[in-house]
């Protein structure tokens, strides 16, 4: 049986169980120093003084740091954020200084004695305030700053700090030809990624100018690259490295501790310096996830067809962009979801304000903008009075049709929305949407929701592999892919398994990253380890295998051509008996007169994304991503009517998986995704008080799903239609339990609720409100 | 009376074993069992609040949130922790049910789940909830976390 | 990690415990009695509170008492929660105090912490304030005195510096007389601090009593709740409306709601209660 579409267990499983699984706080070099962060606490205010005197009178207080002694400014794509607040602070909790001392303690007992003054400004609290005419500025250099990665396209004077554009057909043609017409207005907390694992890193100045930096990042090359080029260092100069990841979910991915722990370091002689993040600065000094307003109008003919759609995103980034302009292209590039739009018009504009800044979350923006479309579509299927899925399904992008930027899609690059549709409506046992009494006042329903979603990563995204065997034959797999959860290791392991057709246990993965002997990868994002890391270990197993064969054929005496391979052998073809094993071969073969030929067998294997390119800034044009993984999801909900309680009765996914490699693991991931998007539906969200104050930094206020309040039943199926360019036609799936299951859970309650649900989270007190507010 | 009003070396006894330690009075155990001395890092802190659970031990085998407890206040207790396992049925099921992803939250659910297994009642469905509600996990769905404990308690409604 | 440097003191009897915290603060030291430790820990942890020494309780064994005899229960300011709940001496009290956290945190939360907790909830205290036999006893640097209730508790237990908590008591009789239900209500989730927590007991005469908590920033009852809740002749809707009415002060806006759906939540959270109280016999 294949390895391919087989349930292994993750490599690293009995060490999780065991508690011997190592994180990046689990591993402290004696003689380490601890830092802290002091956080601001206004959100936006002008730093009249910090007064760091008693702090530095502590014993074992060893530094103090402000934005005064730091010149450089930081940023993904806009370089607009000092690593340590500078003459203003922007949101509350903005590091201000950083103290280092011999141990947290007394880190943090000096955290406590720095007294800043502050001459506060207006508050920029939400999208309204920062869009407002006459707004106060975030950042009055906004448009001044340098552009690191382009394209963005900040406005002077004003909050936009980057806005996309995409334009197709003619809408405004389009639209007097419809038949009906809907527009919704959708809001959206800030979230927070609520890994388990608080950000960690650690950072030492060797005396040979090597910097050593250890953190929980899902980018260990982008570390290195930005900690070279902040500090004007060789990139080979900086060696990251990179343990198991405690979760992830795309907060990992910016790099924000890292600078701050070689900013210490640097200021203690290079010693090393550790920064353990408390939940609280965890939640309110690093980015989050962003919060989102659209406005959505979609023209349709009374049949269902979708003629038409205006769409106007504006994303509450928090103070900073990070990658926020890559988010609106994201959002740009998706924005009509799965669906045929011939005329479209479409703003995405990133707006500061005065709340922690915010980076990518599980999906890249697709959740946010999925859940403005979704309830859009669903108010058009009321209006229409069509099962909501039916009009999905007529509205299905197909082959040979474009994208909003005009990608051209295949059935490769797009899979098949139409038969996920077919199989949800088996799985779920679907009933139209139509709400159903089942008590007094209790009714259930259920809701549907569709997504898509691309990578959106950089046209020259790169991955590597490099393989080595040991004396048995068995392989060591190096990749740059972290292991923050997804099993992304154990995937690998298993594609490489499969092309050398040998059994799982023969392969051993390096588990940690380390940017010194590990291949560069991008980064661990946007679901894209199995095809990139996929692609670089299958080009890597092929050159093992070529060497295996071209050594094998030299001592068999036959050509390479001869020669095939199986069962940790290579073998002659029309005579399987003659034979060698890998073992024989992987360090070089030794005749029986002693002397040898050979040398150690090591595959190495690269892979660079194609064809992908940036949008044009007019029209959008441009391709985002290799291809798109479809799928719908949807939820069944009872409902009380009179205390607007509800619960989760099924929570439902379709997937076009390509192919399912693990299928364990794929249905984790989905389950997963499902439950972190129910909870953001109907729970999370970032609290900030009336002076932008984050309110809500701890897991008691901060409410995430808790056991038995999941969904009674997850129901899971698959659809496999294969990415040609995809290792065994894998389609990325980490990210997408979570696109559209809170959209399917919001058109559950809306039909049930008979109001819209416009506003996340659905509480049951949104519910009593939104009821309240329409009669 | 027990008084420690400075560094001070206390007996521990932690999975099974006697062991001496230099401890602040004011140190959480979380702290003492990951420090350099006994270095058990399976207890994860996660929120040390008491809020997330991941650095749940046993103390005489009652569940307890390793950050919201002194060390100083369980001399003379039986501490243990995730390392103290040794093959134990619910680690087993725990990698059975693929019940976590990035693993950081398992030693904490998985000590819930040990002493539950372990307790002499069987326990019904809603007091395995009730129990595994005092942790998070952000990774898994819940139901895979849920069915390993579940597999490895009798079950009182069980014929 | 605590970064307050704390002094750790475990008192065997009732009288170190006294002599401790009068030594410690002539001293100049900033002692608190400590008994689970949740919430001392949490705070210090983040610097919210100034002390330098806990003085631990639990190891004395009259903060221990758990028992029902000669017609009182008496339950011991170092119970744990979860202990309260196993024993089930007073069903009102294990419903209520059984919603209070998680089930772990109910393994270290002791009574005596809930009753005296700063927070505005303190749910533990709602089944005593309802009961008219309710004792507290408390020692002090004037000895060791049992004191009602009702003489004691402002909106919480006025303890003077010095003093603690021993043990609370209420007469059997009053406490298992009464039908009674206790009721949680939160934001949405099953663990979270309460928008209110609602405790309503009816004697066999069909007098009503009620005690709310999270309703404003501290615990109560009142008799003139009560009174509303007893008129017989009117429907739980309508007492449940008129309860609201008759609340000591408005409720709280928050994070987890609203003043305004507090109100919706607590009016029909009541008339549930009053209605599934007087409907079985």
């Amino acid at each position: 049986m294949s390895i391919i579409g087989t349930s292994v267990q993750r490599k690293e499983a009995r060490n999780k169980v065991s508690g011997r699984a190592r994180y990046t706080n689990d591993l402290t070099i004696p003689g380490t120093w601890h830092a802290v962060v002091v956080p601001a606490r206004q959100a936006h205010a002008h730093i009249l003084s910090i007064d760091t005197e008693k702090a530095k009178q502590i014993a074992g207080v060893k530094a103090v740091i402000t934005g005064d002694d730091v010149s450089v400014l930081t940023g993904d794509v806009i370089e607009d954020r000092p690593p340590l607040a500078k003459d203003k602070v922007r949101y509350w909790g903005e590091p201000i200084a950083l103290i280092v001392a011999r141990d947290e303690a007394t880190a943090q007992r000096a955290a406590g004695m720095i007294t800043v003054r502050y001459r506060p400004l207006p508050v920029i609290n939400s999208i309204g305030d920062g869009i407002a005419d006459n707004a106060a500025l975030v950042h009055e250099k906004n448009g001044g700053y340098k552009v690191a990665t382009p394209p963005a396209y900040p406005k002077k004077q004003t909050n936009i700090a980057d806005e996309a554009n995409v334009e197709k057909g003619d809408v405004e043609r389009a639209w007097p030809g419809s038949d009906i017409t809907v527009d919704i207005h959708v809001s959206l907390p800030q979230i927070d990624h609520a890994a388990m694992e608080p950000r960690v890193a650690k950072a030492e100045i060797l005396p040979d100018g090597r910097v050593l930096i250890h953190c929980s990042s899902q980018a260990p090359f982008e570390v290195r690259k930005l900690i070279a080029k902040y500090f004007k260092l060789n990139p080979g100069q900086v060696v990251v490295e990179v343990p198991l990841v405690g979760g992830a979910f795309g907060g990992k991915s910016s790099v924000q501790l890292e600078v701050l722990a070689y900013i210490a370091s640097k200021a203690v002689g290079g010693r090393v310096v550790k920064i353990v993040n408390t939940r609280e600065t965890d939640m309110a000094s690093c980015p989050g996830g962003m919060g989102l307003e659209a406005d959505i109008s979609l023209a349709a003919r009374q049949d269902g067809h979708l003629l038409a759609a205006k769409m106007r995103f504006y994303m509450d980034i928090g103070a900073y962009t990070d990658s926020a302009p890559r988010v609106a292209r994201a959002i740009a590039a998706q924005c009509t979801g799965p669906y045929h739009i011939a005329n479209l018009h479409t703003d995405v504009f990133c707006v500061y304000t005065n709340h922690t800044y915010t980076t990518a979350l599980r999906g890249f923006g697709h959740m946010p903008m999925t859940f403005a479309v979704e309830r859009a579509m669903d108010e058009l299927a009321q209006k229409l009075n069509m099962d909501p899925l039916r009009l999905r399904e007529i509205n299905a992008l197909k082959p040979g049709q474009l994208t909003p930027t005009k990608a051209r899609l295949t059935e490769s690059n797009l899979g098949h929305l139409p038969l996920t549709i077919y199989k949800m409506r088996e799985l779920i046992g679907w009933k139209q949407g139509k709400v159903e009494r089942v008590g007094e006042h209790r009714v259930r329903v259920q809701g549907v929701a569709a997504f898509w979603k691309t990578s959106s990563s950089p046209p020259n995204a790169i991955s590597g592999a490099i393989i080595t065997m040991n004396s048995d034959g068995s392989v060591n797999l190096s990749i740059g892919a972290v292991e923050f959860g997804p099993a992304t290791k154990t995937t690998a392991a298993q594609i490489l398994a499969a092309q050398l057709r040998i059994p799982l246990d023969k392969v051993f993965v390096h588990e940690d990253v380390n940017t010194h002997v590990d291949p560069e990868h991008w980064k661990t994002v946007a679901s894209m380890s199995t095809y990139m890391v996929g692609r670089a270990v299958i080009d890597a197993a092929n050159d093992i295998i070529n060497q295996l064969k071209s050594l094998g054929a030299a001592v068999l005496r036959c050509s390479p051509d001869d020669l095939d391979f199986g069962d940790e052998k290579v073998y002659v073809r029309d005579d399987p008996s003659i034979a060698l094993k890998f073992s024989q071969l992987a360090l070089g073969y030794k005749y029986k007169e002693g002397d040898s030929i050979g040398g150690q067998l090591i595959g190495r294997g690269r892979f660079m994304i194609r064809h992908l390119n940036l949008l044009d800034q007019q029209t959008g044009k441009g391709r985002p991503g290799p291809a798109w993984t479809v799928g719908v999801q949807a939820v069944e909900v009872e409902y009380d009517q009179n205390t607007h309680q509800y619960r989760i009765l099924k929570a439902a996914s379709v997937v076009d998986a390509g192919r399912v490699i693990n299928p364990a693991a794929a249905r984790g991931q989905l389950m997963g995704g499902m439950n972190m998007g129910l909870g953001v539906a109907s729970r999370e969200g970032i609290h900030y008080g009336h002076d932008g104050q984050f309110l809500n930094n701890q897991f008691r206020s901060y409410r995430v799903m808790r056991v038995g309040e999941q969904a009674d039943e997850y129901l899971i199926d698959f659809v496999e239609t294969p990415q040609i360019d995809a290792p065994f036609g894998a389609r990325p799936l980490g990210e997408h339990g979570i696109l559209a299951i809170g959209a399917a859970l919001a058109n559950a309650l809306s039909r049930a609720a008979g109001v819209p649900l416009n506003t996340l989270p659905i509480t049951p007190e949104a519910i009593w409100r939104a009821r309240r507010h329409q009669s | 009376m027990k008084t420690l009003t400075r560094p001070e070396q206390v007996t521990l006894t932690i999975n099974g074993e006697g062991r001496d330690v230099v401890i602040y009075p004011g140190e959480t155990l979380l702290y003492t069992l990951r420090g350099d001395a006994l270095g058990l890092t399976g207890a994860k802190p996660g929120c040390e609040n008491g809020d997330c659970g991941a650095c749940t031990v046993l103390i005489d085998n009652i569940p307890t949130k390793s950050c919201m407890v002194l060390t100083a206040e369980v001399e003379n207790r039986h501490v243990t922790t995730v390392e103290g396992l040794e093959d134990a049925p619910i680690q087993h099921a725990f990698v059975d049910n693929s019940a976590f992803q990035c693993g950081y939250c398992t030693s904490g659910f998985i000590m819930v789940g040990h002493a539950l297994s372990q307790h002499a009642d069987a326990p019904d469905d809603s007091r395995v909830v009730e129990w595994l509600r005092s942790n998070i996990c952000r990774c898994t769905g819940y139901q895979e976390i849920y069915d390993a404990v579940r597999s490895v308690c009798q079950d009182s409604t069980a014929p | 990690m605590i970064p307050l440097s704390l002094r750790y003191y475990r008192a065997d009897s009732v009288d170190e415990a006294l002599e401790l915290f009068h030594k410690i603060s002539h001293e100049h030291g900033k002692p608190i009695f400590y008994g689970g430790g949740t919430e001392i820990l949490t705070r210090a942890r983040v610097q919210d509170i100034d002390v330098d020494a806990v003085i631990d309780l639990k190891g004395i064994p009259a903060l221990k008492i758990h028992q029902d005899k000669g017609g009182r229960l008496e339950f011991g300011a170092a119970l744990h929660l979860t202990d309260v709940a196993e024993k089930n001496l007073w069903p009102l009290l294990t419903a209520t105090a059984d919603r209070v956290a998680d089930h772990t945190s109910r393994g270290q939360i002791t009574l005596g912490g809930n009753l005296l907790s700063i927070l505005p909830y303190r749910e533990a205290i709602l089944p005593f304030l309802i009961s008219d036999s309710a004792t507290a006893r408390v020692a002090g640097p004037n000895g060791v005195r049992t004191r009602p209730f009702s003489e004691l508790f402002d909106e919480t237990l006025r303890l003077s510096p010095g003093e603690f908590l021993i043990s609370a008591g209420v007469d059997q009789d009053e406490a298992l007389g009464p039908r009674f239900k206790s009721r949680k209500m939160t934001r949405i989730d099953w663990i979270d601090y309460p928008l209110v927590t609602v405790v309503v007991t009816r004697n066999p005469r069909g007098a009503i009593r009620a005690a709310f908590s999270g309703w404003t920033t501290y615990p109560f009852s009142s008799p003139r709740i009560d009174r509303a809740l007893s008129d017989g002749k009117r429907s739980p809707e309508e007492r449940a409306k008129e309860a609201l009415h008759h609340m000591p002060a408005p409720a709280v806006s928050d994070i987890h709601g609203s003043r305004e759906y507090r109100e919706f939540v607590t009016e029909y959270t009541l008339a549930g209660m009053l209605r599934e109280l007087e409907d079985t016999p």
